[in-house]
């Protein structure tokens, strides 16, 4: 296999069974490559451009493990710069957010603009004796920053394409799922913990409505959660290039056009589902969404790690080691929104996902232990199953040039995901990668 | 305040602090809801961490996001959640132990009394699962038919990231 070292197993998914080798939840070898070949190479999502409105302001982000602080320049650009003292290696940012002059290094007191360019230090005259060159020991930068409709982005790796390209329609088409419903501004406020589980079940599962009636089975029990909105017999999967994708119910034409009759008519108080899909009714936005994406009410994932809910939120699945996985609960609503509408999606941002919300408690549960099931010496020696759906859907093709594959649930998504993912391991560079990354199935899959 | 008052108040708040803890730790969360009034609100504020200058804000405002934001309604949910079944984050159940300390009555009326805490959460589940959460309570307790019921609870965590896969407990 291209990239790889002879000696090292390169095939961890079998696209023909749908079998994943369970050690990729818990070998550590799989996963510094995750982090070289994917994480420093990959467009991620640092923060959204509202929490970065003004210059000085800072949100203190992650690549894979590196700590990055997205700041606002006093040229009012958005910069990306490792942090990390580029003297002695020192963080020179300990807050998660805040507002800021420059980034002092607390160790040696090397200073630094809000452009990550070196200002100046004790002892540059008398120790240095104007030795060192200040404008090549900056802070180090991201290698691209570019943002997609307030979504900020970053990669450490010259060689990757524009994001327009990376995100492809179906990345587009993730976050246009948020970003259409009006200007945006990020909610005071992330919600953050740590789960014991590898950040790969994390990302997965998204797509998996398979697991809902059982996992979430508290939540169907005391109604709030329901067999239309959660339909596991009317299910859309959309599959992009790199690994991003779009999995869950969708909605019938015949739905959405009662969905439209329903919001024109509408008095008061829209339902949860109207309030939830109603949006989508306005031409605009049916526009930018398209005839495929319009009906779809799945989850995108933004590959590698960007879950795009529909609760008004993204979530990161952020790497801490093969066995650890830090969630961030990031909310988002449009500017202008009525008072009692903007306290029905705190309401719901608050209480579905988060450590306390009402589906998410279970989640945690299962992706530890599952995790740990790639642990056991003999355990992980066998594969776990995603064959789901395999070999017997058809990718259907619109006018439009959208795609979807319509059926009942399936794991189409996951091994996707895991192609991808092995495509994304296997390649020694972007180059490589633009190579052996998957052709989207055209017709059975 | 006359110190016979405040002791008298200090002492009943206690009891009813221990009392609805010991319910907690029990697991008789009916039980525990039945000591809440009607128009209860519970919260918990998100946490960060801050530099020096800016740790006024730390935490988030009421109405805002928050890992707990919850009216009576919410809390009988979260309570009915653990007898429906399939709520697996607590099937095993888990094992808590609650340590309420530093009992004080910041003020008292004829109807009510705020009053603040410190308290110790510990769980542990399975074999090996263990969390620990410390922090701060705010909580107005009201005086009904010669007895207490908690109005308010403001619980101020220690941590930013919370370094546990849920918050199935209650606090």
């Amino acid at each position: 296999m291209a990239g790889l070292n002879a000696n090292e197993q390169s095939s961890w998914f079998d696209p023909e069974t749908g079998l994943l080798d369970r050690r990729v939840f818990s070998d550590a070898d799989i996963y510094q490559r995750e982090l070289s070949h994917i994480f420093a190479r990959a467009w991620n999502f640092v923060a959204h451009e509202s929490q970065v409105a003004e210059a000085g302001q800072y949100f203190m982000s992650y690549i894979g493990e590196d700590e990055v602080i997205v700041v606002r320049d006093r040229a009012g650009k958005i910069q990306v710069l490792l942090n990390s003292c580029t003297h002695r290696g020192n963080t020179v940012c300990r807050a998660e957010l805040g507002k800021t002059r420059s980034f002092l290094c607390s160790y040696h007191g090397w200073n630094y603009d809000l452009d990550g360019s070196l200002i100046g230090m004790p002892g540059e005259d008398e120790f240095y004796r104007r030795n060192l060159d200040k404008s090549e020991w900056g802070l180090n930068h991201a290698a691209q920053v570019e943002s997609y409709r307030g979504f900020v982005f970053a990669t450490m790796d010259p060689a990757a394409p524009p994001l327009e390209e990376y995100l492809g329609w179906v990345g587009r088409l993730g976050l246009d799922m948020l970003a259409s419903k009006g200007e945006l501004e990020v909610l005071d406020g992330i919600h953050k913990n740590r789960i014991q589980c590898n950040w790969k079940l994390a990302v997965d599962n998204l797509y998996d409505w398979y697991h809902v009636k059982v996992s979430h089975g508290s939540a169907f029990r005391l109604n709030l959660m329901d067999d239309v909105s959660m339909s596991q017999l009317q299910q859309k999967v959309i599959l992009g290039a790199y690994g991003h994708g779009i999995g869950g119910p969708h909605l019938t034409a015949e739905e959405f056009a009662r969905l439209t009759d329903r919001v024109q008519a509408q008095q008061g108080d829209p339902e949860w589902f109207d309030y939830q899909a109603g949006w989508r009714v306005d031409a605009n936005v049916q526009e930018k969404l398209g005839p495929v994406g319009k009906l779809s009410m799945g989850h995108p994932n933004i590959f590698p790690n960007l879950w795009v809910a529909l609760t008004n939120q993204v979530c990161l699945r952020i790497p801490r080691g093969p066995l650890e996985t830090e969630l961030w609960w990031i909310t988002l609503l449009p500017k202008g929104m009525d008072e009692a509408s903007r306290r029905s999606a705190i309401y719901g941002a608050n209480h579905f996902f988060g450590p306390a919300g009402f589906l998410e408690q279970d989640d945690g549960e299962n992706w530890s232990h599952s995790t740990r099931g790639a642990k056991g010496e003999v355990t992980k020696r066998h594969p776990v199953n995603l064959s789901m759906g395999l070999g017997q859907d058809q990718m259907t093709h619109h006018v439009s040039g959208q795609a979807s594959i319509d059926s009942v649930v399936s794991e189409h998504g996951q091994r996707w995901t895991y192609e991808n993912w092995q495509a994304w391991l296997q390649s020694g560079s972007w180059d490589e990668l633009k190579i052996l990354k998957p052709a989207i199935p055209q017709d059975a899959v | 305040m006359s110190v016979d008052q405040k002791m008298a108040d200090t002492f009943s708040a206690q009891e009813f602090l221990y009392r609805e803890a010991d319910l907690l730790d029990a697991r008789q969360y009916r039980e525990w809801l039945d000591l809440l009034t009607d128009d209860i609100h519970y919260w918990m504020p998100i946490r960060r961490t801050m530099t020096a200058g800016e740790i006024d804000d730390e935490f988030t405002k009421p109405g805002g996001m928050a890992f707990f934001d919850d009216d009576k309604k919410t809390l009988r949910l979260r309570v009915e959640r653990m007898y429906v079944g399939r709520a697996w984050a607590e099937d095993p159940p888990s094992r808590t132990r609650r340590l309420i300390t530093n009992i004080r009555v910041i003020e008292s009326s004829e109807t009510e009394m705020a009053t603040r805490c410190n308290f110790k959460l510990y769980r542990t589940r399975l074999n090996s699962e263990e969390d620990s959460w410390m922090g701060r309570r705010e909580d107005v307790l009201r005086r009904v038919d010669g007895d207490l019921r908690l109005a308010r609870r403001y619980i101020y965590l220690e941590q930013t990231v919370v370094l546990s896969q849920n918050l199935s407990s209650l606090f």
